[in-house]
């Protein structure tokens, strides 16, 4: 069973139809999330890990098979444009648990599918804690799963499949390994070097995206007029996507922290990065956020944050 | 500073306002905290009518307190006990209405939605001080025992208000406190700290019936009274009660000036 931990919801249950994953992936890396997003689609699931922005892991979970990283970013891709339905949640977690849910998803395995009652567990939890590993312990049966993460040896908390957030206490994953025929998994990464590896900047999942969408819903037999059609579709983009961050930069600069939130919200309310292009959608949008904008700052400054959206549009 | 001429002088050019038999004697301090009010009260109203809905239950909340305060000025409040009756009713009213604006400014920096249109609310208090008008006007003349207990009410309501308030000004001032008006936030939590002490004393003096409407009655009834027992509580509340009074007004005047310039 594939299980990834849930902290504080940033979002849940979003149907995967609604979603534009390069926008997405663009707002999780702009938001700074420290956390998991998952995709659960009905035949496979997704996990990415993030730190602070940076996305450090990846996995894609199909048919008992896992795939990782950038093959898994590619797969995700592939999953969003085929699957007829299924959900995306954000979670927000602490870096301790980050770290070893990143050993869980792209750590090196040093127990694998090995039956409880043949493990020395005093021995093994003695050697996480020398060894100072950061690690997630994986506890599981066919029909139930417990998680314990470790930080440089210590434990930082548990998680098991009916957990709505990290525990404290091991109660209920002490009970999972105890089941008849309960499994562990032992995955570790190496911590001091601290994460560095940011996959967003190895692939370019909004190409992908386009080139991968344009694949599947293009006609079998394509004409030589409409590949040029495409082409200014995949370029235009990009713009809409940075003028949303330039946005979203210019309402923190004027309204503090809530005026990011409240770009945000505005922006998805119109319909998101791509609506930007439209000019009654732009109207829409500068005037809802100076509604907001009424209670955070005064008019002098609100009326600079639209002079500077309207310069940064045009 | 005797006006008993000035109001003569008024009730001789219009002679449809009732006449002044008793001096009209206001002290410079109580003219002081009406002014600091209706300052906040100008200030809060044009609030109301030119900035975002919120703004205009925490304005018109404001504008509210300062009719409630001005009835000292009122040269008739004396002969005509039902003024003041409608007076504490409105006082309690603004409290309700700027606790109103407050949790729905948390709400907004919660959810970021503002709900609702500035035409309810006036009209919502307007219903609500037309009803009061016409509660305290089809009952009996308020007695001195009655005009006690209206004050007792809105010196009670006050204060658990305030403490609500405060609370949620600390919750939204966490949730904007990198905003441009975060410190104007802070300025508000100020100025009910200061009417929490305020209200809360004279909330105090009423509950243990050391309050000078007290006095007042029993020197006619002649009934007796503890207080010279503890005349270092009365006077530690009393002293509170006129100190917090002031500072309250003065706090809220100077609020809506800095939250004036914050906000231009």
């Amino acid at each position: 069973m594939f299980l990834l931990p849930k902290g504080n919801p940033l979002a849940e249950n979003v149907p995967i139809s609604k979603l534009h994953l390069p926008d997405a992936l663009e707002k999780l890396k702009n938001g700074k999330l420290t956390g998991c997003a998952t995709f659960d689609f009905p035949a496979a699931d997704c996990g990415l890990v993030y730190d602070e922005g940076k996305l450090i892991t990846a996995i894609v979970h199909r048919d008992g098979t896992e795939i990782k990283d950038q093959t898994a970013l590619q797969a995700l891709v592939e999953l969003m444009l085929l699957a007829s339905n299924g959900v995306f949640n954000v979670y927000a977690l602490p870096k301790d648990i980050v770290c070893a849910v990143s050993a869980l998803v792209g750590g090196s395995v040093l127990i694998d599918n090995q039956e409880i009652k043949l493990i020395d567990f005093k021995a093994l939890l003695e050697r996480i804690k020398t060894e100072q590993m950061t690690a997630t312990l994986k506890l599981y049966t066919p029909e139930r799963v417990g998680l314990i993460f470790y930080r440089n040896g210590a434990t930082v908390g548990f998680f098991h499949d009916t957990s709505t957030g990290i525990e404290t206490s091991a109660g209920e994953v002490q009970q999972i390994a105890g089941l008849p025929g309960a499994r562990a998994d032992l995955r570790m990464i190496n911590d001091s070097d601290g994460f560095v590896l940011d996959l967003a900047g190895l692939i370019d999942i909004r190409a992908l995206w386009e080139s991968s969408s344009g694949n599947i819903f293009a006609t079998p037999i394509t004409t030589a007029g409409e590949t040029p059609q495409a082409q200014p579709t995949a370029a235009a983009n990009p713009p809409a996507a940075d003028l949303e961050t330039t946005i979203i930069e210019i309402a923190a600069q004027y309204l503090g922290k809530l005026g990011k939130t409240l770009a945000e919200k505005e922006v998805l309310n119109i319909g998101g990065a791509s609506a930007l292009k439209d000019p009654t959608k732009m109207e829409e949008l500068v005037k809802a956020l100076e509604k907001g904008a009424k209670l955070l700052a005064s008019a002098n400054k609100i009326k600079d944050m639209k002079d500077a959206i309207a310069a940064r549009a045009a | 500073m005797d006006l008993t001429a000035f109001f003569q002088a008024i009730t001789s050019v219009f002679p449809f306002l009732p006449k002044i038999y008793n001096p009209v004697v206001i002290d410079y301090t109580t003219l002081f905290t009406v002014f600091c009010w209706l300052i906040a009260a100008s200030i809060s109203l044009y609030f109301s009518i030119n900035n975002s809905r919120i703004w205009t239950s925490i304005g018109i909340g404001f504008f509210l307190m300062f009719w409630s305060q001005s009835f000292q000025l009122n040269p008739w409040h004396e002969t005509f006990t039902i003024m003041i009756a409608i007076h504490f009713t409105i006082g309690t009213i603004s409290i309700l209405i700027i606790s109103h604006g407050i949790q729905e400014y948390y709400l907004f920096t919660r959810t970021l939605e503002i709900a609702g249109s500035k035409k309810t609310i006036y009209l919502g208090t307007l219903l609500m001080v037309l009803v009061a008008i016409l509660l305290i006007s089809i009952n009996p003349k308020p007695s001195m025992y009655v005009l006690r207990n209206y004050r007792m009410m809105n010196n009670m309501v006050w204060t658990f208000l305030c403490i609500l308030n405060i609370y949620y000004v600390v919750k939204i001032y966490i949730e904007m406190k990198d905003s441009p008006i975060a410190n104007g936030i802070i300025c508000l939590g100020v100025v009910f700290v200061f009417a929490l002490i305020f209200k809360a004393s004279g909330m105090y003096l009423h509950m243990y019936q050391w309050d000078k409407a007290w006095m007042n009655i029993i020197e006619f009834t002649g009934e007796s009274t503890d207080i010279k027992l503890h005349m270092a509580k009365v006077e530690t509340a009393r002293w509170l009660f006129k100190t917090f009074n002031v500072l309250t007004s003065v706090s809220v005047a100077g609020t809506f000036v800095y939250l004036l310039r914050l906000l231009r």
